[in-house]
């Protein structure tokens, strides 16, 4: 398809506010090419909806962001403003984790019954920010299993291949996972 | 070659045709592709660029005939899952197995069919003792066919010009019943690939169209199931031969110059639309993502004492998007296992390109053009590609869906962050199934499979709204469960006492996944003898998946609940039945329903022999949430409660702080002041119920250095440490030294 074609702020705020309707869902899942200003107008219309400033580089999850607090600064933030550090390292090790590690406390999340995971054999992990108590992950892993980093993004890359816009801070020495770092100075 | 050579002895005039042997086609393929990094070194669409018209009625004409095939060939009188559902596929393919067009059905077959075709090219199939025009060859074997599990049978017709192979016709169908021990499709109990069933490497069994006389035999004489068996058979020949004869004019049609150059120009051209969809639509970056799954086998039998143990399958994978397409890792997977669940390379590819192709093969030609793009390591010696020759591949599925899950729930990850929401949903592939092998009152033997939640599941929420029920089937566009009165007709003693979405039964979230199924079998005058077994794709000892979406649950996966010795006609004379599984247990409960032997598998179930009035009740395709759960709209919850879809108020006034009040004719309403306060009092009691992950983890430290948990959660660690990577993440993790290892018993 030649033509890039340009969907509107409006459509990209009603399926972040889990608004849109069925026809304007059944039209962008048949575009045949995905229009190519997405992700600007995207990163617009989230920059409008949080109560901070620092600039957002990237969505990771409902409410957690990847911002610039300054060049060489790029860090996790979730949307009440709580700071989880360098997004190299996993968030999860700065939130707050609550553990079912029962049947009893696993009942309280799965019906009927049958269908709640065994104990011992798993465990449900939730991860909250240490501010607003949202819960942006969970985790149903056995005792003992590493904390998972679900999505490390290659920032720099996307920012100059992708987007054709380099982020002026950008170095080879951001697409790492530096939570070891973090984990090999705890006891 | 042989055939060549004996028509040119009979024809004077002729000079020698060499063309070349099967395995200098697959070496030259190769050999040009990885040379330029183009499909067959085609750089240039130059009969696209050219001609496009003609080019895309090429295409055309090929797709259709492939299309037809399936819509004609199924109703030869096969199986209910080929006729109604979607567990079939028809396909053409380069000489060298690469597929140049799919038809609807179980799309994911395509990535495996080079397998067959490369075993049979190195083992020069076609010198000794040729591989002739209209040849029928069957396949069954994990190993040397690719199959992901050997009721996935394969025919392979070739399609040969001048003594060349030009192309194959494919025609695939999961079969009624597989003849292995455990009676089925997916033996849910298996020590190695000898018990298995039906497992046959590629092998010609006709010729000229037709199937040689004593093929017959062997589906009556090593299957329970020989007469759908044959008709299946019977049903891939049939669209095979459609094919066949398609490809054929096609080619007298444009020339087989043009056809040589035109196929290769699809693939070519579709991998780069593949390769361009993932690079508009995926932010790159590491997507990491896990999945467990039991294998409960000890105290089951006293014969193979090596395969008297339980295991805890670990399917562990990252995916990185780069320049070629995308990578799947899957290092750090489970080792293979004396156990029904191993894969083969062509078992998880067919896991993996199920979620790729629907991703990235949407707007262009369906062909292996994919299989470029996406990259795949499968360690040798994990489950998904052991190093033993002899591993049961009975049912790798029960794992490798969650392989799947996983590679596609990284995609809709990556296109969430990219802002392409309405591609953004929750991947479940929670699947099950029930089969098994009677013997009528008369002496009749019958061997059977009921698809069923197979057919179809829930899909999960999507990022902006609840997931639905029974629309998905990640392995085929057609999501249907098939009809109950076909499945009722082929298993003569077991009928429905109730099918239906089972309330309560999804992965809680802002947007909750669609419910599951439930459905309860009732067993009548089984004649002298049934027995039944449960495959599934997970087990809800574990959940379908490791990581939920953005805050919400993931899916629970599928239990089974068997009811043995019942009053079940003192229930009915009351007007009453249990129809789901939620309706038995209440009945058990309150004492209406009288059950000598109920059980409630959270694993696979042995073969369970039923009488008269015994009930087997099953739940699958349930499915995950998106979002916190305390972030719900609570008009949504009210609406759940009051459509029953959320049948216990308890439940959801803790989970998503919601409370409501009931009237006099049951209705729901929500009390907005109360429901404010209630959800206040649950994230604060998050923030009291929890600790710092740094205090977590100097704790859950100590119980991994001390191995505090089942022994066979220790092995699970042990073998995947036996991986670099997962030691690398493991113990840099826990802060412990590289050469640490969990301590086992």
């Amino acid at each position: 398809m030649s033509d890039d074609i340009s969907i509107s702020k409006g459509i990209i705020e009603q399926l972040v506010d889990g608004k849109i309707d069925d026809d304007n869902l059944e039209r962008l899942l048949k575009l045949p090419k995905k229009d190519s200003g997405r992700f600007f107008k995207y990163i617009e219309v989230l920059q409008d909806k949080v109560s901070w400033k620092d600039k957002i580089l990237l969505r990771l999850s409902d409410k957690l962001y990847i911002v610039s607090k300054g060049p060489g600064i790029r860090i996790t933030k979730c949307e009440c403003g709580y700071e989880f550090g360098d997004y190299r390292s996993n968030w999860k090790l700065n939130s707050k984790i609550r553990v079912r590690k029962t049947a009893e406390e696993m009942k309280a999340v799965y019906d009927p019954t049958p269908a709640v995971p065994e104990a011992g054999w798993q465990e449900i992990r939730e991860y909250f920010c240490p501010s607003c108590a949202t819960q942006h992950a969970v985790e149903v892993v056995p005792p003992g299993y590493p904390i998972v980093m679900e999505m490390l993004p290659d920032l720099d890359k996307f920012y100059n291949e992708y987007l054709g816009k380099p982020l002026s801070d950008a170095s080879s020495d951001w697409y790492q996972d530096k939570t070891s770092d973090t984990t090999s100075s705890w006891k | 070659m042989a055939t060549i050579e004996k028509e040119v002895l009979n024809q004077p005039n002729m000079t020698a045709i060499t063309a070349p042997t099967l395995a200098e086609a697959v070496e030259k393929r190769d050999r040009l592709t990885k040379a330029t990094g183009h499909y067959y070194g085609v750089e240039e669409l130059s009969l696209k660029e050219a001609d496009p018209i003609r080019y895309e009625r090429f295409y055309s004409k090929l797709h259709s005939a492939v299309l037809a095939a399936r819509e004609s060939a199924r109703y030869v009188a096969a199986s209910p899952g080929s006729r109604e559902m979607g567990e079939c596929l028809w396909g053409v393919t380069t000489a060298e197995g690469d597929t140049l067009a799919v038809s609807l059905g179980f799309l994911s077959h395509t990535a495996i069919f080079p397998v067959a075709i490369r075993y049979m090219a190195a083992n020069n199939y076609d010198v000794n003792d040729g591989i002739e025009d209209g040849d029928v060859y069957g396949v069954s074997d994990g190993l040397t066919g690719g199959v992901p599990h050997p009721a996935d049978f394969y025919s392979f017709v070739p399609i040969v010009v001048e003594g060349e192979v030009v192309a194959w016709a494919v025609g695939i169908n999961h079969l009624m019943e597989n003849g292995a021990p455990v009676a089925g499709s997916w033996a849910t109990f298996s020590v190695d690939t000898f018990m298995d069933g039906l497992v046959v490497p590629p092998m010609r069994t006709g010729r000229k169209l037709k199937q040689e006389s004593w093929w017959k035999a062997i589906w009556e004489r090593r299957t329970r199931a020989a007469t759908m068996n044959i008709l299946d058979d019977k049903m891939r020949l049939a669209g095979c031969a459609m094919i066949h004869e398609a490809t054929h004019k096609l080619i007298a049609e444009f020339g087989i110059d043009y056809y040589k150059q035109a196929i290769r120009e699809v693939i070519e051209e579709s991998r780069r639309r593949v390769v361009d969809n993932m690079k508009s639509t995926m932010v790159p970056g590491t997507y990491t993502g896990a999945a467990f799954r039991m294998a409960q086998y000890k105290g089951l039998q006293t014969i193979w004492s090596h395969a008297d143990k339980n295991t805890l399958i670990h399917i562990r994978a990252s995916v990185e998007p780069n320049e070629d397409g995308l990578k799947i890792d899957t290092e750090g997977t489970s080792r293979w296992g004396h156990h029904a669940y191993n894969a083969t390379p062509g078992a998880s590819d067919a896991a993996v390109f199920l979620g790729m192709i629907n991703s990235f093969s949407h707007n262009t030609k369906v062909t292996a053009g994919i299989e470029l793009a996406v990259q795949r390591n499968y360690p040798k010696g994990s489950i998904l590609n052991p190093d033993s020759e002899f591993t049961s591949n009975a049912n790798p599925w029960a794992q490798t869906v969650t392989l799947n899950n996983i590679g596609f729930g990284a995609v809709s990850r990556a296109m969430f962050s990219f802002g392409y929401l309405e591609e953004a949903f929750c991947i479940d592939g929670n699947w099950g199934a029930w089969q098994g092998q009677g013997t009528a009152e008369d002496g009749t033997g019958y061997g059977f499979t009921n698809f069923e939640w197979l057919g179809g599941s829930s899909r999960g929420a999507w990022c902006f709204k609840d997931g639905e029920p029974l629309v998905w089937a990640a392995w085929s566009q057609m999501a249907t469960i098939g009809d109950a009165e076909e499945f009722e007709s082929t298993v003569p003693p077991m009928f429905y006492l109730g099918r239906k979405l089972l309330p309560g039964y999804f992965g809680a979230g802002k947007y909750r996944g669609g419910p599951g199924q439930s459905a309860v079998h009732w067993c009548v005058e089984p004649g002298k003898h049934i027995g039944i077994t449960r495959p599934n794709g997970g087990l809800s000892t574990t959940a379908s998946v490791a990581l939920g979406m953005n805050g919400a649950y993931p899916g629970p996966s599928s239990f089974m609940i068997s009811a043995r010795g019942t009053n079940l006609d003192e229930v009915n004379a009351k007007g009453l039945a249990p129809r789901d599984a939620r309706e038995l247990l209440e009945m058990t409960d309150s004492g209406l329903l009288k059950v000598d032997d109920l059980k409630v598998w959270k694993t696979d179930c042995p073969e369970l022999s039923m009488g008269h009035n015994d009930l087997f009740v099953d739940a699958a395709g349930s499915s995950g949430g998106w979002g916190d759960p305390l972030e719900r709209d609570p008009s949504a919850v009210i609406a759940d409660l009051n459509s029953g879809t959320c049948p216990d108020y308890d439940f959801v006034n803790e989970m998503h702080g919601v409370v409501a009040a009931q009237d006099e004719r049951g209705s729901w309403s929500l009390d907005v002041a109360a429901t404010e306060i209630k959800r206040a009092a649950l994230r604060q009691a998050r923030l009291d119920d929890s600790v710092d992950v740094k205090d977590w983890w100097e704790e859950e430290r100590e119980i991994v250095k001390n191995a505090a948990f089942f022994p066979e959660v220790g092995l699970m660690y042990n073998e995947s440490l036996s991986f670099d990577k997962f030691r690398n993440e493991f113990t840099s993790f826990w802060n412990l030294p590289r050469e640490f290892n969990v301590l086992e018993g």
